[in-house]
């Protein structure tokens, strides 16, 4: 019986916990900012092209999940298209501070579990994303 | 409560390959057993865990074996929930269901800062038999008196801890400070710390899916142990390890960890050698979601 009521307990938890965790509908956060200094930053792989290959590998394991294998961002998820012009004028620094840091609000996970330069070769692949309108 | 091994086992593996059926994901988790950093699950994300803590015995003890399950689920980026449950078997003696845990982390800053505090609650429901020592605090587990004297000791505990973890140049360095209060017994609050340092073995990926490359692997050392209680605060009557990590993404969802950990004092077992291998599985709250909603 009371291992039927742990059980209970621990399935009810994780209904619970979903719930709460729900991403409301994707829209760009005007409040999701990076500060200039960190939005200056340059991409020390960029003489470094060839290191864009690791980063596809990372963005298989840590983005795909959300923003999809061509970076057009899962609806369902309501990530971004990382392809769109609006989201690619962002600067390197930019993309490095909010692989970084997250977004809380909108349910993206800080990647600072990921050494420096593996989050550098994300912001390098996530530059080889090219919008493709037949796709869409 | 006395259970069969092979019952545990059976329950244990039931639950990974029920919960498996889903996708999984690439898992970089930390190397760390006792000391928690601030990275949190990802949301929606869960970690299915089975680790052990096994105890080289002194003279007049006995070897044991206490292995856990732990299902870690990421509720939002800033709050990460677990559930716990664990057994011990000790060697010429017997094997019991030592308890549960419920324990949930909460990030207190959205962004990265040089120390990024979380919070930590845990309640416990466990009996003195337990030995997985996820942490130590106070004088540390009962490792000599029988099974059959620990197992009726009820500890309905309740356990905090300040989390403060920074990332410095591919270095994560993180302290833990631990407050228990045990409501069966008065024993007053007991203390606790822990302290660990890792590092990736590379900090640039190579474009080939290689098992083996440094990039795979992350090492680190921890440092953990009692520091007695509101009763009798401090260090020299408490067991106090040391202990280097080690964790290897062995396939794109699975990490195996290994820490031995060796006693600074005669208080406990002289070597804790702890193993861990984590699945993650990506997506489980939304799968799990679509279970109830409306069919078409």
């Amino acid at each position: 019986m009371t291992r039927l009521i742990i059980a209970v307990a621990g399935f009810a938890l994780l209904a619970a916990a979903q719930l709460l965790g729900e991403n409301p509908g994707y829209q760009q956060d005007p409040n999701w900012r990076a500060p200039s200094e960190a939005a200056a930053r340059p991409n020390p792989l960029a003489s470094k092209p060839q290191a864009a290959a690791g980063g596809r590998k990372l963005f298989i394991r840590n983005c795909v999940e959300c923003h999809g294998s061509d970076g057009a961002g899962i609806e369902e998820k309501h990530a971004a298209d990382l392809q769109l012009p609006m989201v690619q004028s962002q600067s390197d620094g930019t993309f490095f501070w909010k692989i970084t840091n997250g977004n809380s609000r909108r349910g993206m996970p800080s990647f600072s579990k990921l050494p420096e330069l593996q989050r550098w070769q994300i912001v390098l692949y996530i530059r080889t994303l090219i919008h493709n309108p037949e796709t869409k | 409560m006395q259970l069969s091994c092979k019952y545990v086992a059976r329950a244990l593996w039931s639950s990974v390959f029920a919960i498996s059926a889903v996708s999984a994901s690439f898992a970089q988790e930390s190397p760390f057993f006792v000391t928690y950093t601030h990275h949190m699950e990802e949301p929606g994300n869960l970690d299915v865990e089975i680790s052990s803590t096994s105890g080289v015995p002194r003279s007049g003890q006995k070897s044991y074996f206490a292995p856990y399950l732990e299902l870690e689920y990421g509720a939002t980026a800033q709050w990460t929930t677990e559930l716990y449950l664990e057994g011990q078997s000790t060697w010429a003696d017997s094997t019991v269901f030592t308890g549960w845990r419920w324990e949930n982390r909460y990030k207190v800053l959205r962004r990265e800062h040089w120390i990024n505090p979380v919070l930590y609650l845990e309640y416990e429901q466990l009996n003195e038999a337990s030995r997985i020592q996820k942490e130590i605090e106070g004088e540390g587990p009962d490792v000599s008196s029988p099974n059959a004297l620990l197992t009726p000791l009820h500890a309905h505990e309740l356990e905090a801890k300040l989390i403060l973890s920074s990332d410095y140049h591919d270095w994560n360095i993180s302290e833990n400070f631990i407050a228990t209060k045990n409501f069966s017994e008065s024993e007053g609050v007991e203390f606790g710390y822990a302290i660990g340092v890792s590092r990736p073995l590379a900090t640039l990926a190579s474009g080939e899916n290689c098992r083996f490359c440094r990039e795979n692997f992350i090492v680190g050392a921890e440092l953990y142990g009692g520091l007695g209680s509101t009763l009798g605060f401090g260090s020299h009557d408490a067991a106090q390890y040391f202990a280097p990590v080690l964790s290897w993404s062995a396939s794109d969802n699975g990490t195996l960890r290994f820490s031995p950990g060796f006693a600074l004092n005669k208080q406990d077992s002289p070597v804790l050698i702890r193993f861990g291998y984590t699945y993650e599985i990506q997506n489980f709250g939304s799968n799990l979601s679509k279970l109830f909603r409306k069919k078409p």
